[in-house]
């Protein structure tokens, strides 16, 4: 199923297909946010803003309008 | 005036001189990318 | 004779690399600035094989040659300039061999520099734990390298790498990654444009912001023909990180092997509970607690044994030594000011002991994602509430504390209002005028009057504070775009070695920074309270004596000649002076000279109504000082001067006012300008005066 990271529930993993580039950091693509890397959500702050990741081994905590810009391909997994 | 007022009139010029030196000194720095928002994204 | 070789440790944060610097030159490292920014330049010698000593550099952490911040800059700007007096002969890049894959980023980058580059791979103690295994020969073939492996916290394989090091000459400068790659029509005509220079460092010019004050910059700026489009220097730059992930993860799928089984839970264990909701924030407000009552009141006892010593130190020069004005000046001027110096260590100490633990442990990135929504509003970090709650104790180690925030702009905002917030030394002022002016009663069976105005005075401290962030937000410059993007780190136990030299180097840029001001000043001000013009100070002593034998009992005489000499000498000429914008406030003279003595420090204000009511030497004694100001009466009006409009008007001074040249003197060091002190100084003491003003005109 297709869609953004920032709509992922806590727990679930996605693979990384595509991003707008002028709204995400090259820091983040530096991090290896990178299509074809697997990503997980791990927890979401009060308010849903910012949200904590698993990619690419690294733990990192982005804000949500940076999440929404990119698509993600869920994989079928249990979700907390 | 004796021995202990002369060192002691130094030191406080000594003491306000280098007041001085700071703050005038500092304001030349010249502008490297650093001081604050300098855009460098 | 020993010869230099300049070395450069580089890495992501996290990495441990400051641990490794530390293991490579132990006690042997000096902390100063880069000229005109405000980060920390780290530098430290090492002796290595062969009798060579080692200069070495550790530049802020970095994930990329291709900077974000200010501290990014810095590592960018030494790799491209040769002329550096930095310039490293040959670079350490420390890795963690956990994170491995994103690590070796940066190195491929630095490789394509074309500078003689080892990889050190951090953490090794770890590997078996978690199931990794490396090649190293391949990895070293491959990656067209040396690589030591180390554990910077056990302190083995440092050795080896000082070994590496020296050898340094042996190193392939061979590229990992051809930068043509990228896009091989345009850097085909860099090439040709620009035949001496390596196409990588031409492309880092280009895509960088950065000050290199290089030749080639202005003719790469200015030739139409190279300048491509902000977004598409970004897809640029996206494709080249694409391809060197893609040569990393080749060469990993051989050369790093991963038993998957193996436990990778404790981070996630962790965090499951200290970024929950509800659990994540009571565990840092305990925490916070914690930072508070140690600055509060563990360090009040080495604190008051300072102002014991020191207090002991001024007595026994003022008699031991000849009579004169560099005795007076020494005991009354130089002792009392390295005092209060000295005084604000033990509360360094232990703040940076907390923060150091935090940031060590890795525990500090939570709290960023914790408290950043909240604070981002106000311009602030979620770092900084570290340094809001140290403010109530003090101001002079919060304001330090800023230094962990890494965007400038919040950093500066959280200097700024620091202050606003109730610093201990404004206790004293407070509960005498709380006691002088509000009625000792309580209110509804539990609520005491005089307690409810005390946390009312600290809840406008934070206000205060919390305001004047909104609104320095909405005025200051934002001209970049900001994205947050924060590494969440794994868990680790705070090596003591680290925390005990971050404390140590704390404490030693506060002495030698903010001190020599502090001392300076305190020099100054002593000039100004012990000299006047005019023959009434010179013959002070004749005067009060002449005018006042039949009157004072020889045993206040002295203090009756010190409050004379105090209201004669500059600071009492000064105080007088601003009278007249005074009196509207509800103050007289005799205040306005307190309130400018206690620029020094805030609480000598007391102490200074103390001389200048004549109760001078005995003035210590809070309820003597108490009765003389409930007594006092202005001759003018025949009313008392420390009325209700008057109290709460100078509560209200003293809760807005920049009034404290120690902290001002610590804003200019970490600002690395007068502006900002000077900013706060008029900005607080206006806002002050207009609301004691307006507090004091209602209420009268």
């Amino acid at each position: 199923m297709k869609t953004t990271l920032a709509a992922l529930k806590k727990g679930q993993k996605a693979i990384i297909t595509g991003f707008n580039i002028d709204a995400i950091p090259l820091k983040l693509l530096e991090m290896g946010c990178l299509p074809g890397n697997e990503v997980q959500l791990l927890q979401v702050a009060p308010f849903g803003d910012p949200i904590y990741i698993d990619v690419n081994d690294s733990h990192v905590a982005i804000r949500k309008e940076t999440a929404a810009a990119i698509d993600v391909e869920l994989l079928n997994d249990t979700s907390e | 005036m004796d021995i202990q007022s002369i060192i002691a009139y130094i030191l406080v010029a000594a003491a306000a001189a280098f007041l001085v030196k700071k703050f005038f000194f500092k304001k030349k720095k010249k502008k490297g990318c650093g001081e604050g928002d300098c855009g460098c994204h | 004779m020993a010869e230099h070789l300049k070395i450069a440790l580089i890495g992501n944060p996290n990495t441990g690399k400051t641990s490794v610097f530390n293991q490579l030159t132990g006690l042997n490292q000096q902390v100063g600035n880069y000229p005109g920014i405000t980060v920390e330049r780290k530098t430290g010698s090492c002796k290595l094989p062969g009798n060579i000593k080692g200069d070495i550099i550790d530049l802020p952490g970095t994930y990329s040659l291709n900077a974000s911040s200010i501290d990014e800059n810095v590592v960018i700007e030494l790799l491209l300039n040769k002329t550096d007096k930095d310039y490293p002969d040959v670079v350490v890049v420390v890795t963690d061999v956990e994170n491995l894959k994103r690590n070796l980023l940066l190195f491929t980058q630095i490789k394509d520099l074309e500078i003689p580059t080892i990889l050190a791979i951090n953490m090794s103690d770890r590997m078996e734990k978690k199931g990794i295994t490396l090649d190293i020969p391949y990895l070293e073939s491959q990656l067209n390298t040396k690589i030591g492996l180390i554990s910077s916290r056990k302190g083995s394989g440092i050795d080896r790498l000082k070994g590496l090091i020296v050898n340094y000459k042996e190193l392939s400068t061979e590229p990992c990654l051809h930068a043509s790659s990228i896009e091989p029509e345009y850097f085909d005509r860099l090439r040709k444009a620009f035949p001496n220079e390596l196409l990588y460092k031409l492309w880092l010019l280009i895509t960088q912001d950065a000050n290199f004050g290089l030749s080639h910059t202005n003719e790469l700026m200015g030739t139409a023909s190279f300048t491509k489009t902000r977004s598409d220097l970004k897809r640029l730059q996206q494709k080249e990180t694409i391809k060197r992930y893609q040569f990393i993860n080749d060469v990993l799928k051989t050369g790093q092997a991963i038993d998957t089984s193996k436990a990778k839970g404790l981070r996630a264990k962790l965090d499951r509970v200290l970024t929950h909701k509800v659990f994540g924030y009571l565990i840092f407000v305990g925490i916070l607690m914690l930072i508070f009552q140690s600055i509060f009141s563990w360090s009040s006892i080495p604190m008051d044994l300072i102002d014991e010593g020191f207090a002991w130190l001024s007595v026994y020069t003022q008699e031991n030594m000849a009579p004169g004005k560099l005795t007076d000046l020494i005991a009354q001027g130089i002792v009392p000011g390295i005092g209060g110096v000295v005084i604000f260590i033990p509360q360094i100490a232990f703040l940076f002991l907390f923060i150091s633990l935090l940031e060590e442990s890795g525990y500090m990135s939570r709290v960023v994602f914790l408290m950043d929504r909240i604070m981002k509003r106000f311009g602030l970090s979620g770092k900084s509430v570290v340094p809001l709650i140290s403010g109530t104790a003090c101001a002079i180690p919060a304001i330090m504390a800023a230094r962990n925030i890494e965007n400038w702009r919040e950093r500066l905002i959280t200097i700024l209002v620091t202050p606003f917030t109730t610093c201990s030394a404004r206790l004293p002022v407070y509960t005498i005028l709380i006691s002088l002016i509000i009625p000792e009663k309580t209110v509804g069976g539990i609520f005491n009057l005089q307690g409810i105005t005390l946390m009312a005075l600290y809840l406008l401290g934070f206000l205060g504070a919390i305001v004047s962030a909104w609104i320095l937000n909405k005025i200051l410059d934002n001209k970049h775009k900001s994205f947050f993007v924060a590494e969440m780190p794994n868990y680790k136990l705070p090596l003591i070695k680290n925390v005990g030299l971050n404390v140590l180097e704390k404490t030693k840029a506060f002495i030698y920074g903010a001190g020599k001001i502090i001392l300076a000043l305190s020099i100054i001000i002593w000039f100004l309270g012990s000299h006047g013009p005019g023959e009434n100070f010179e013959n002070a002593e004749s005067i009060v004596r002449g005018q006042q034998e039949k009157i004072i009992p020889e045993e206040h005489m002295e203090d009756a000649i010190a409050s004379y000499q105090l209201e004669n000498s500059y600071i009492g000429i000064m105080g007088k002076a601003i009278e007249p914008v005074i009196r509207p406030l509800g103050y007289d003279w005799k205040i306005g000279i307190a309130i400018v003595s206690s620029f020094a420090a805030r609480e000598v204000f007391v102490g200074t109504l103390a001389t200048i009511y004549n109760i001078g030497s005995s003035g210590e004694n809070e309820a003597t000082i108490k009765q003389r100001m409930e007594a006092e009466v202005d001759p003018a009006s025949g009313e008392k001067v420390f009325n209700f409009a008057t109290g709460i008007s100078l509560l209200l001074f003293y809760a807005f006012a920049m009034q404290c040249i120690s902290t001002l003197a610590i804003t200019k060091k970490e600002t690395n300008s007068w502006k900002w002190p000077l900013i706060q100084l008029f900005g607080m003491s206006t806002f002050a005066y207009l609301v004691s003003l307006i507090a004091y005109q209602l209420l009268k």
